[in-house]
Order: C-alpha cells, then structure tokens, then sequence
C-alpha cells in the first residue's frame, strides 16, 4: 500500500426499481420519492430517484472489498447527482494521503457516462 | 423564512433505541447486494448499517419533526465517524441535535448530528449529515 494505489473497481450490476423498494424496507427510509413514482413526479424528480445512502451502500460494499470494514474510521460522502433506476454504478478508489495512523483514501461511484453520484473521503487505520 | 430556519439550531429530538438484529443486518446487505459471509450470517455490521438505526429507531422523520417539506428534500453530505464497534445484539441509543441551518441559493442546509451510544454507554458512532431542502 502507498499513496496513489488505486483499488480494483467494483462494477455493480443495474439499480433496479425493486431494488429501491427492497432498499427502503431495509433501511426503514420510506420516503416515497424513492419508491412511488407518481409521487416522485408530483415532487418535479421525473420519476423515483435512488437513496443517496444505496448509492453510498455501494462505496461501502467497495470499501469492504479493499480493506477489512473493522478498520474503517471514517467515511464521508458528498451527494452529487441523483440515480435512476437503470444505470450502472461502478466504483472506484484510491490512496490520497497518510498520516502515522491512517492510510487517507478517496472513492467515486460512477455510471457508466462517468457522471460522478457520490463523491466519498475515507480514513482506514494502519494495522 | 431564514429566521425560521435558524430558529432550529440546538433543537434536539428525543432520543432512541434500537437493538441491532442479525436479520436486519442480512437484509440490509441483500439489498444493496453486499453478499459477504460475515453480513449474510449477520456475524458484523456493514458500514452503512447506521442508517437502518436511525430510520427503524427513530420514531418517524427528522424532515417532519423539523417541518420541512419531503418532497423538497435532498440529502446532501453525509459522515460517519466509527470510535467503537457496533456488534449484532448491541442496544444502540441514538440522540440527534441541528447543529447548524441556514439559507444559501434558494435553498435550506439544516446540520444534523446524531451521537450513537451503545449498552455499556460508550460512544460507538458520531453522524453528521446535511439535509437540503429545495425551495
């Protein structure tokens, strides 16, 4: 590990409209603009958008794959675009910095035209 | 409107309990599709597992305890700082307070933080998140 490795991209298979409903069962979010299209529309979204958290349920499925989740210290996340039903998210991440402690680390989930939907920074303690 | 808003800063909700179960854990992992061994079996949580604290726990929406409008509502930045272990069976007691709210191109930024303590009353988890809501 140094910093500018990059990890292995996690390709994931298409977000689906059940998927959005199963999610929101899971998480106990039931805000319909994630699984109620007429809903979504009145609310001006052009039909059901995904859960930010999904999305970033992703970046934390790549984060488990690169590094045991036990050393996961930090994990933040900026929400920039939405997601639809539809797309394929990938995601993909790499060593930005270190301290004595941590290896400081960045991850991006992506759909397929590269439109970045979470922008994540997070912190892995040095075992 | 924005004095409205700020209005918000220091308000709190009432605190929570969750007890985090195996089965939650397993359904949270198959739904976002994050099939490793150890979530399957419920063995440890996944790092987006909070969130099923905070919405199962809570009681309803902090956007309706807040007043805002859901249909406006986005969610911005969200962080999590992991100071202890969550385990499954753990009792996760959740308190929330808006530590900042303003207005800024037409639209609301409300700051919640959300402290996670577990049985034994040590703190396992800080979340800080930022709700948007679109005017």
């Amino acid at each position: 590990m140094n910093v500018g490795y990059q990890f292995e991209p996690l390709q994931k298979e298409k977000v689906t409209h059940t998927q959005l409903v199963r999610y929101a069962g899971a998480s106990g979010d039931f805000n319909p603009i994630h699984t109620v299209v007429p809903f979504a529309e009145e609310a001006g979204l052009g039909g059901v958008i995904a859960h930010g958290m999904l999305i970033k349920g992703f970046v934390g499925e790549a984060i488990g794959n690169w590094f045991s989740v036990k050393d996961l210290a930090k994990f933040s996340s900026r929400f920039k675009a939405m997601t639809r039903p539809g797309e394929k998210i990938t995601v993909k991440g790499s060593v930005v910095g270190e301290s004595e402690h941590r290896w400081i680390c960045e991850a991006e989930a992506v759909n397929e035209d590269g439109e970045v939907k979470v922008k994540a920074l997070f912190e892995i303690k040095k075992g | 409107m924005a004095a409205q808003l700020e209005e918000k800063i220091g308000m709190k909700t009432e605190s929570y309990t969750f007890k985090v179960e195996k089965g939650k854990i397993k359904e949270l992992a198959l739904a976002i599709g994050d099939l490793k061994e150890e979530y399957l079996n419920g063995e440890c949580v996944l790092p987006t597992f909070p969130t099923v604290i905070e919405f199962w726990g809570g009681q309803g929406s902090f956007s309706n305890h807040l007043g805002l409008n859901v249909k406006k509502v986005l969610h911005g930045e969200q962080e999590y700082e992991y100071l202890g272990e969550i385990k499954p069976g753990d009792e996760i007691t959740v308190s929330a307070v808006v530590e900042d709210a303003y207005t800024k191109a037409k639209m609301n930024f409300v700051i919640l933080k959300k402290e996670f303590f577990n049985q034994h009353g040590e703190r396992v988890l800080i979340c800080r998140q930022t709700i948007i809501e679109r005017h």
